[in-house]
């Protein structure tokens, strides 16, 4: 071939001030028409690699070649004029406009001096039929599934006039049968001469949609080949460097007394919304629950209100005997409960504060850290050492800012502080979201350890296969209600649970009593 | 050498010093414009305050002051409470020591501690209200305490105005306090000072609060960075859903901290009662309210750090006291003097952005670079 690839990405260095070289020499390259996949732990400079290509970084060192031609991207809007345009892990939506504004935001066309609606409208209907995405152009995004959220971020940089699409971990908050829609729609871009480089962790997406994949480690790119010539296994060992066990081993539970009896737990939002309706199940000492559910139908708000994080309006939930409902986080802390929680950036972790101090915010108050008025600095020290070598969090020492560590050593230490609690309820929220495969595995396993040590475990995840793995009894979350329950994980397939998930199969009452 | 660059106290140093000097160049040819003898002015301005003891007592009392306002502010900004009420509680923090200097009838020993306590238990209360209000009703504290200070001022004249000051008193002032009700000089009446001590007493109004204040940062240090509040505090600042969802109690760590911060102002305003004006006045916090945010940004909030940004910053006001009284340029032209020399030092971007600028042009040549102008953003296809 004489013809130039499409994207050149050549050299790539890119230090960050704080000394952190997220980019090390990295070739990329991309041809038109082709979706590129591109994989590795979290931390391996993906995202970083990326952000160079959409001008919202700058490389320290290397050139970028657009069909053969240097450019040099000061910021996105020149990256979004060179046709490159990139759809984010959380979406840049203003959930109070509608779909069709929130498309021509920045670029709307003009009647006078107004936004003509009605042209938005056109535009945004007119490109849905084009591309096969479709989207409700007047519905306001705030009520729309997170699919459609989806479809609009990439109907978005469409009209922009995006030739290139970056989607990053664009499955991740997906269900599996929305997952197939977006890999069909992703089809039908290349077939309109599009091309599509998608960042994702899962090796099973990859061999399904990409056409050729680039596996990344440590800011180096380890390879790019043919998808058809990869196997799953070949590619785990190119992102960790070792052979990643991809299923966990588990023993059989021996589940004990119940732990955790949630009965007719009822919550209505400040805004008047029913989230939870009726919710009860229990959780056994040694067992661990999973919940699944496609994001938004209740779950968040099950954590939160099971956490003290937010008031009840009816209901109990007990542990140990203990009511916990509309306590305060530390008294249900207190109760002997640990709380990963999904959000790690905003609810798990101080970012600009310390490793150490991040370790002790449930324990600070009482000895030995509290020793007379003071808290021992070195106690606090000793303590971060030791949980910093047991959960095998990399980082230079307990006194750096969580800010300077990757995805998954910040949920490592989320997940360090929660286990060194030895809780007798784990409640473990998307415990391993977005982060790599080898802290994946890790935190994985210690979850099973801690269930067989006799921890019940209430573990809620949008991640299928995670929770499929995991659980040794599932029930499944829809619209704050809890429809479906499944005492055997092996006996049901993830197409059945997508059935449940989206509401479509519902259990009665009467069938799930017996296992609640 | 540029691991050296990297090392953060250097570059912070070296970031500081580059600042200042760039600042006090910029303020030699403002002054160059202004003035009919730049050279002589610019001198008194930069060696006026060691230039006499007058002067400098002048300096090292004001310098108190923003030390303590310093420390005021420290607290309440590292648990990204942004309170700007330490107006109210310095002023509230001088009526009360003023009173008990005047009224209570106790020998120095006790009087003087109690009018200390007095101004730390109103200052912590004038402070605990707006963070009542931000913690429980979620009242904007930049608006409660700003409308507070208000209140707190008007309260000071209403009293001093008609309580307080002497009905045969030509002017608006109280008494001057007893001498149970002034604050000592810092040097201890020791037989071989004795002279030394005369001069400053003579000269300077220089008094215990010096140690006060030293003690105050010792004391604020060890509360925000030993104690479980100071915890609480930081990690209410750092991120207020992580302190909740560990279990603090936000609230009233958000509450406690904007009045300990009180207690710290409160004790300014009796250092200004107390220690250099030994009367009340109008006008008596000669508009230092606000002093304490700049002494406190350029600490980043380190209380460690405070005396020195505080003594820093005294020693730029009563500079600029200075060139006013003893040169041709005018008080507004030193303050903008003044005001170029802290912006300059507290833009925390200037430094990096000339470092990356640099950086940019090294690598202009051989590196990447815009073939053409972009073509005109809108919505139409690329070019393919």
């Amino acid at each position: 071939m004489s013809s130039p690839p499409l994207i050149e990405m050549r050299d790539i260095v890119k230090v960050y001030p704080n000394g952190v070289v997220a980019n090390d020499g990295v070739h990329f390259t991309v041809e038109p028409g082709e979706i590129h996949a591109l994989v590795g732990e979290n931390g391996a400079g993906k995202t970083t690699l990326m952000k160079i290509l959409y001008g919202l970084e700058s490389p320290t060192q290397g050139e970028i070649r657009l069909r053969g031609r240097p450019v040099h991207f000061r910021s996105p809007l020149d990256a979004i004029a060179h046709g490159i345009g990139m759809v984010h892990q959380n979406f840049m939506l203003i959930p109070s406009f509608t779909v069709a504004e929130n498309i021509v935001l920045g670029q709307e066309p003009r009647h006078r001096m107004l936004v003509d609606r009605e042209a938005a409208l056109q535009i945004t209907r007119e490109l849905s039929q084009q591309y096969g995405l479709r989207v409700e152009a007047e519905a306001v995004v705030d009520s729309v599934p997170v699919g459609m959220r989806q479809r609009v971020e990439i109907l978005k940089t469409l009209y922009r006039g995006a030739e290139i699409l970056i989607l990053d971990e664009p499955t991740a908050v997906l269900t599996p049968q929305e997952t197939q829609e977006l890999f069909q729609a992703i089809r039908a871009l290349v077939a309109q001469g599009k091309t599509v480089i998608f960042i994702t962790h899962k090796l099973r997406e990859v061999k399904e949609i990409s056409d050729r994949v680039t596996v990344m480690r440590n800011g180096r790119v380890m390879g790019t080949l043919p998808t058809a010539q990869a196997t799953t296994d070949q590619l785990a060992r190119m992102m960790v460097g070792r052979d990643v066990l991809l299923t966990v081993e588990k023993p059989p539970a021996q589940p004990g007394e119940p732990v955790l009896e949630v009965r007719d737990l009822t919550y209505v939002s400040e805004t008047g919304r029913t989230m939870l309706r009726d919710v009860r199940f229990t959780v056994r000492a040694g067992e661990i629950l999973g919940v699944a559910g496609v994001e938004g139908n209740g779950q968040t708000e099950l954590v939160e209100v099971l956490t003290g994080l937010r008031p009840a309006t009816g209901g109990s939930a007990r542990v140990r005997g203990r009511e916990i409902l509309n306590a305060t986080p530390r008294q249900v802390r207190l109760s002997g409960v640990a709380h990963i929680p999904e959000d790690r950036l905003n609810n798990g972790l101080a970012l600009t504060a310390t490793i150490n101090e991040n370790l002790i915010v449930d324990r600070y108050f009482r000895p030995p850290f509290l020793r007379g008025l003071f808290i021992d600095s070195q106690v606090v020290q000793e303590h971060g050492v030791r949980l910093i070598q047991a959960f095998d969090i990399r980082a230079p020492g307990g006194d750096v800012p969580v800010a300077s560590l990757s995805g998954g050593n910040m949920q490592k230490v989320i997940v360090a502080r929660e286990f060194s609690a030895e809780p007798v309820l784990l409640i473990a929220a998307q415990p391993t979201r977005g982060i790599d495969v080898g802290a994946t595995e890790f935190i994985r396993r210690q979850l099973v350890e801690k269930r067989s040590g006799g921890t019940a475990v209430l573990l809620i995840s949008a991640d299928l296969a995670e929770v499929m793995s995991l659980s040794d009894r599932l029930v499944v979350m829809y619209e704050g209600q809890i429809t479906g329950v499944f005492p055997q994980v092996d006996r049901v397939s993830e197409e059945e649970l997508g059935l449940y998930m989206l509401g479509l199969r519902r259990q009665t009452p009467e069938e799930m009593e017996a296992y609640l | 050498m540029n691991r050296v660059l990297r090392s953060n106290p250097v570059r912070e140093a070296l970031r500081v010093a580059i600042a200042v000097a760039v600042a006090l160049t910029l303020g030699f040819i403002v002054t160059l414009f202004v003035s009919e003898d730049p050279v002589g002015a610019y001198k008194a301005f930069l060696f006026g305050p060691v230039s006499r003891l007058n002067r400098f007592g002048d300096w090292i009392e004001e310098s108190i002051t923003l030390i303590f306002l310093g420390l005021a502010v420290a607290l309440v900004f590292k648990a990204s409470q942004f309170s700007l009420g330490q107006e109210g509680q310095m002023v509230l923090g001088a009526l009360v020591a003023g009173a008990v200097a005047l009224y209570v009838p106790l020998p120095g020993i006790l009087r003087i501690p109690l009018g200390l306590l007095a101004a730390m238990v109103v200052g912590f209360l004038w402070g605990m209200l707006p963070g009542f209000l931000k913690a429980y009703v979620e009242a904007d504290e930049i608006v409660s305490t700003l409308m507070l200070n208000v209140v707190a001022l008007k309260i000071y004249e209403y009293l001093l105005t008609y309580k307080i000051k002497p009905p045969d008193a030509g002017y608006t002032a109280s008494a001057t306090f007893p001498d149970p009700g002034i604050l000592p000089t810092f040097l201890p009446p020791l037989p071989f000072l004795a002279e030394i001590r005369q001069l400053f007493m003579q000269r300077t109004n220089i008094s215990i609060a010096l140690y006060l204040v030293l003690a105050a940062v010792v004391v604020v240090y060890l509360l925000m960075y030993r104690m479980p509040f100071g915890y609480e505090l930081r990690m209410v600042g750092a991120n207020l859903r992580f302190a909740r969802y560990g279990g603090i109690h936000t609230r009233r760590t958000i509450m406690l901290s904007m009045a300990v911060s009180g207690i710290f102002a409160g004790l300014a305003g009796a250092h200004l009662a107390m220690g250099i004006h030994r009367k009340l006045i109008l006008n008596i916090t000669f508009g230092l309210g606000f002093e304490g945010i700049v002494v406190s940004l350029l600490a980043r909030n380190n209380p460690l750090a405070v005396p020195l940004t505080g003594l820093a910053y005294g020693y730029l006001r009563a500079g600029a006291d200075v060139m006013e009284r003893s040169s041709d340029v005018s008080r507004e032209m030193v303050l903008v003097i003044q005001a170029v020399i802290i912006l300059l030092v507290t833009a925390e971007r200037i430094l990096p952005m000339v470092q990356r600028r640099i950086a940019a042009r090294r690598s202009a040549p051989g590196a990447a670079q815009t073939p053409e102008p972009a073509p005109a953003s809108g919505p139409a296809k690329g070019d393919a």
